[in-house]
């Protein structure tokens, strides 16, 4: 590649970055005007972003209950990954198997039809007078809120795998066995997998509510203190690692999508 | 054919097959009857929505008909087999697998071992052209070599039977004449039973022993043509495309064969 196409394309690549930090200043500028500057807002009503970003700092090392910040976001973590994780235990093999045997589909569809619609912090007073305000109601409730996209999506990856791909693999000669595991199953990958990424952005508002409602840790107890106390700077700061958090897990799972999906067109 | 005895390979009696669509049921095919020799090469022309595609699933044990049966040596066909392969318009491959993967497929499910099936796969990927291409995915090939992936994948699996339907229909002009003369070649070589939908009526003349002519919904046989020395020229198969579309005798081959689809078309207002 010649030195100026070399240029060009590093031009290109800062002029991305710029445009995509510059929403994100623009609006803490926004912000900044808004409160410091204009004395707008008071603080304590809407504190400015420095206020937010030195109690981030603060915290780091002031523990804020029980836990350091990083104590907070580390719970959090732990809960959504074991409250996705065992969701997704549950309903991707659930899925495969709706999609795959229509009796169970008959069986199963009514009942998962009226289970769904009931929203998963409906669930939290049950959660918390079955498994107390420990780990195991945040983790009910983050379960209940993320199996249901992630057994939907499977279910209908599997049952609607291009037909023309399986009457094709029929007339190779395979069975229906070699047909789940070899046709079906990695047609619906793309559906899985889509499936999951809804799956943890669900899982993550379970979270927050779960940990509002019942908790002594996790950002969203720092969130819900930060009213609590007439510290709306701390419920700021929680809410944007939450955000962060949320960006991490996208990236993730958006670089597992690549991976696994490398037979896809672009 | 060949100068072997002929063997009644696939016999189709009094078929009709019903079709579904919106809930309305249509008669897609209607009382065709048909016997197809061993190491023929049968193509079926006719006009859109015909049933072509229809009559060449039951054949595959794709659909059962509702009146009538066919059979292959003389055993009634009630699903799909690996003895009758198919090759389908829209190529079908398995977008995750690479092209020796997907032609390996059916070899794996007839229990040949691995060092076998190697030699099979390479064979075939170097009689469709394709050395250099086994570890691409299909959405990296053009709709030619996509298409030959798929002939490959069939002929690899030794079917008895090759049912290929408007196989290269998706593909432009120029890629279509080479596959339509590699096939010929091919079918030389292999020496398989072939039935073939097309639309071409130049296609259909220059691959088949035998041109079947379908009427509009619901399909039956309207007339059988049989293209042979006597009525085209002698060593077609070993001819190019072009030379043989250019010949007289081709030409009123093509007129006949046409003006029967042409008159269902008009008659039925299909066009």
């Amino acid at each position: 590649m010649s030195r100026r196409s070399e240029t060009f394309l590093n031009f290109i690549y800062q002029e991305e970055i710029f445009l995509s930090l510059s929403s994100i200043l623009g609006f803490v500028l926004f912000w900044h005007i808004l409160t410091d500057l204009l004395g707008i807002f008071p603080s304590l009503i809407l504190p400015s972003p420095e206020k937010v970003f030195f109690t981030l700092y603060e915290k780091i090392t002031v523990p804020v209950g029980e836990e350091r910040l990083f104590g907070h976001v580390g719970i959090s973590v732990v809960r959504i990954l074991v409250g996705v994780g065992l969701a997704l235990a549950l309903a991707v093999p659930l899925g495969i198997l709706m999609g795959w045997y229509e009796d169970l589909d008959s069986l199963a569809s009514p009942l998962i039809e009226v289970l769904r619609p009931i929203p998963p912090i409906a669930w939290i007073p049950l959660a918390i007078l079955w498994f107390g305000i420990g780990l195991g109601s945040k983790v009910f409730i983050i379960a209940i809120g993320a199996f249901f996209p992630a057994l939907i999506n499977t279910y209908i990856g599997v049952k609607f795998v291009d037909a023309l791909l399986i009457k094709a693999a029929k007339t190779l000669g395979a069975k229906d066995k070699d047909i789940l595991w070899e046709v079906v199953l990695p047609a619906s990958v793309p559906l899985i997998v889509a499936g999951i990424r809804i799956s943890i952005g669900v899982g993550m508002m379970c979270l927050v509510a779960a940990e509002l409602v019942a908790a002594s840790s996790g950002l969203g107890y720092l969130i819900m203190l930060g009213g609590d106390d007439l510290k709306p700077e701390l419920s700021l700061m929680g809410m944007i690692l939450i955000g962060i958090l949320g960006l991490i897990a996208d990236r993730v799972i958006l670089a597992v999508e690549r991976k696994v999906i490398y037979w896809k067109k672009e | 054919m060949n100068g072997k005895p002929a063997k009644e390979k696939i016999v189709a009696e009094h078929v009709s097959v019903e079709f579904e669509k919106d809930t309305k049921s249509f008669l897609a095919v209607d009382d065709v009857s048909l016997t197809i020799q061993e190491g023929e090469f049968v193509v079926i022309v006719g006009p859109s929505g015909c049933g072509k595609t229809t009559f060449m699933n039951t054949i595959a044990g794709l659909v059962r008909p509702v009146k009538g049966t066919v059979s292959m040596d003389g055993e009634e066909i009630t699903g799909p087999s690996a003895e009758r392969g198919v090759v389908f318009q829209q190529f079908a491959l398995f977008p995750w697998k690479t092209v020796y993967e997907n032609i390996e497929f059916g070899l794996k499910y007839r229990g040949i071992a691995r060092e076998q099936r190697q030699e099979i796969v390479r064979k075939y990927v170097q009689m469709v052209k394709l050395d250099g291409f086994e570890n691409s995915y299909p959405h990296e090939l053009s709709g030619g070599m996509k298409q030959r992936v798929a002939i490959a994948r069939v002929y690899a699996n030794r079917p008895q039977v090759l049912l290929m339907d408007e196989p290269f229909g998706a593909l432009d002009a120029q890629t279509r004449t080479i596959m339509q003369e590699d096939l010929s070649e091919m079918f030389v070589s292999e020496k398989r039973t072939v039935v073939f939908i097309t639309h071409s009526v130049e296609e259909a003349i220059y691959l088949g022993d035998r041109v079947m002519i379908m009427t509009a919904r619901p399909g039956k046989i309207k007339k059988t043509i049989s293209i042979s020395e006597e009525n085209l020229v002698p060593n077609r198969r070993q001819m190019g495309f072009d030379d043989v579309i250019a010949t007289k005798e081709f030409l009123s081959l093509k007129a006949e064969i046409w003006s029967l689809i042409k008159a269902e078309i008009l008659a039925k207002h299909i066009y």
